[in-house]
């Protein structure tokens, strides 16, 4: 561009600083100063002046109630402002990512109390095998079968060292309000609770240890019944098979 | 520049403390107000405008940011396009009288050299001040009155070719003299 055609651009440079150039110069201005290096300088220094000029007046005193009436329009501000997140990118990012952090943990935590929850129940499965196992392998244990209407199964007894096994095929299995629960019989006919399960999900066959408190020798038989969750004191439901010693 | 103790003030403002806030307030409202008025020519008007910038720097003293330059020009900004627009509203223009007699608008000065900023500012006030009036009017019109040249040359009926002329000569003359100051 020759010095004659730059002329004009850098002429209206200090209206177009002050904004005081009409619409139609102002557009071709801008679009100049676009490729134009020197032009931008100089809007520079004219646009510092301008801001300059803001500082330029002299002070005066504003009313005393100005300051007053501020003050009560902040309060009503304050408690919108209170109720506005203002956040900025960063406390944002923060906070997501905390979130996050939170939710991972969380699921951390639920997945670890499943394991365990399935450790302690895969574990319980194995020492109730080891126990039925040592029980058949020991040569005072006696068997005796459950033969029901709806299960059928076998009954370990093992008198010298207190301890019954059940191990009862095809039990039913109940809603949450329900649980079975195990009666030993004595010879007055009287039930003692000795224990409340719920039949395996993944098995077909139910193993259950009993230890009883008393000698089993104080006792005629074993009876299974269906009472509601967390058992009974004394049998209510459904009886689902009895075994006598 | 903006000084430490003013940026804290302003990043607690960003915060909504409100004591911060009526800090900032007494330290520049004259100068908002100063503005104001002059550009609205009415009291109640240029009252109502002040309250309206440090309303709007209450909600956004966190978009101030220190490394783009010191503070007052930032509120003084916001002041001049609230009051322009106000003006723009009212549809009206203080009298010219008004803008012709420089000494009712600049008539309250204070005394000299109190602060450094004092010191700044009044070097461009004599600068304006020392300007021939035909340069001063159309500075006014433009720069505190929103005025683009075409609407200067209509309001003081004169060609715009000589509007431009006096505009660019007041200009260039407020520039050498900033220059040197």
């Amino acid at each position: 561009m020759t010095r004659d055609e730059h002329a004009p651009f850098l002429e209206n440079i200090p209206a177009y600083a002050i904004g005081a150039l009409d619409a139609d110069e102002t557009a071709a201005l801008a679009s100049h100063l676009e490729g134009c290096a020197s032009c931008r300088t100089e809007l520079a220094e004219y646009r510092a002046l301008g801001e300059s000029l803001l500082t330029a007046l002299p002070p005066r005193q504003p009313p005393a109630a100005l300051r007053k009436r501020l003050q009560s329009r902040l309060l009503g501000a304050q408690k919108t402002k209170r109720l506005t997140f203002n956040w900025s990118f960063s406390q944002l990012a923060t906070g997501i990512a905390l979130v996050v952090l939170l939710a991972m943990s969380f699921y951390s935590i639920t997945q670890m109390r499943s394991l365990q929850l399935e450790q302690a129940r895969l574990n319980r499965q194995i020492r109730t095998g080891q126990t039925v196992m040592s029980m058949l392998s020991y040569p005072a244990t006696e068997r005796l079968a459950i033969n029901s209407e709806s299960v059928v199964g076998s009954l370990l007894l093992d008198r010298e060292r207190n301890i019954v096994a059940l191990i009862v095929w095809n039990m039913p299995q109940l809603d949450e309000t329900k649980t079975y629960q195990i009666w030993l019989i004595n010879p007055q006919d009287e039930r003692v609770s000795a224990g409340i399960f719920r039949p395996e999900d993944d098995r077909v066959y139910t193993t259950y240890i009993v230890f009883p408190e008393q000698s089993v020798t104080d006792f005629v038989g074993v009876g299974v019944t269906i009472e509601p969750a967390g058992g009974s004191d004394q049998p209510t439901g459904e009886r689902v098979f009895k075994v006598d010693f | 520049m903006t000084d430490a103790n003013e940026s804290k003030l302003i990043e607690r403002v960003a915060r909504g403390d409100e004591r911060a806030f009526l800090e900032l307030y007494d330290r520049h409202a004259s100068r908002v107000y100063g503005l104001t008025l002059r550009i609205l020519g009415d009291p109640m008007l240029a009252e109502e405008v002040t309250q309206d910038t440090f309303l709007k720097l209450w909600s956004r003293a966190r978009q101030y940011l220190a490394e783009r330059g010191p503070f007052l020009p930032w509120l003084l900004t916001i002041a001049r396009r609230v009051a322009l627009d106000r003006l723009r509203l009212e549809s009206r223009r203080p009298l010219l009288s008004d803008v012709n007699d420089p000494e009712n608008v600049w008539h309250t000065v204070p005394d000299p050299g109190s602060t450094a900023e004092e010191s700044r500012w009044r070097t461009l006030y004599f600068a304006v001040l020392s300007l021939h009036p035909d340069q001063r009017k159309v500075i006014e019109l433009a720069y505190y009155q929103g005025m683009s040249q075409s609407e200067i040359a209509e309001v003081l009926n004169m060609p715009l070719g000589t509007v431009k002329t006096r505009l660019r000569a007041a200009m260039e003359k407020l520039r050498e003299i900033w220059k040197e100051g």
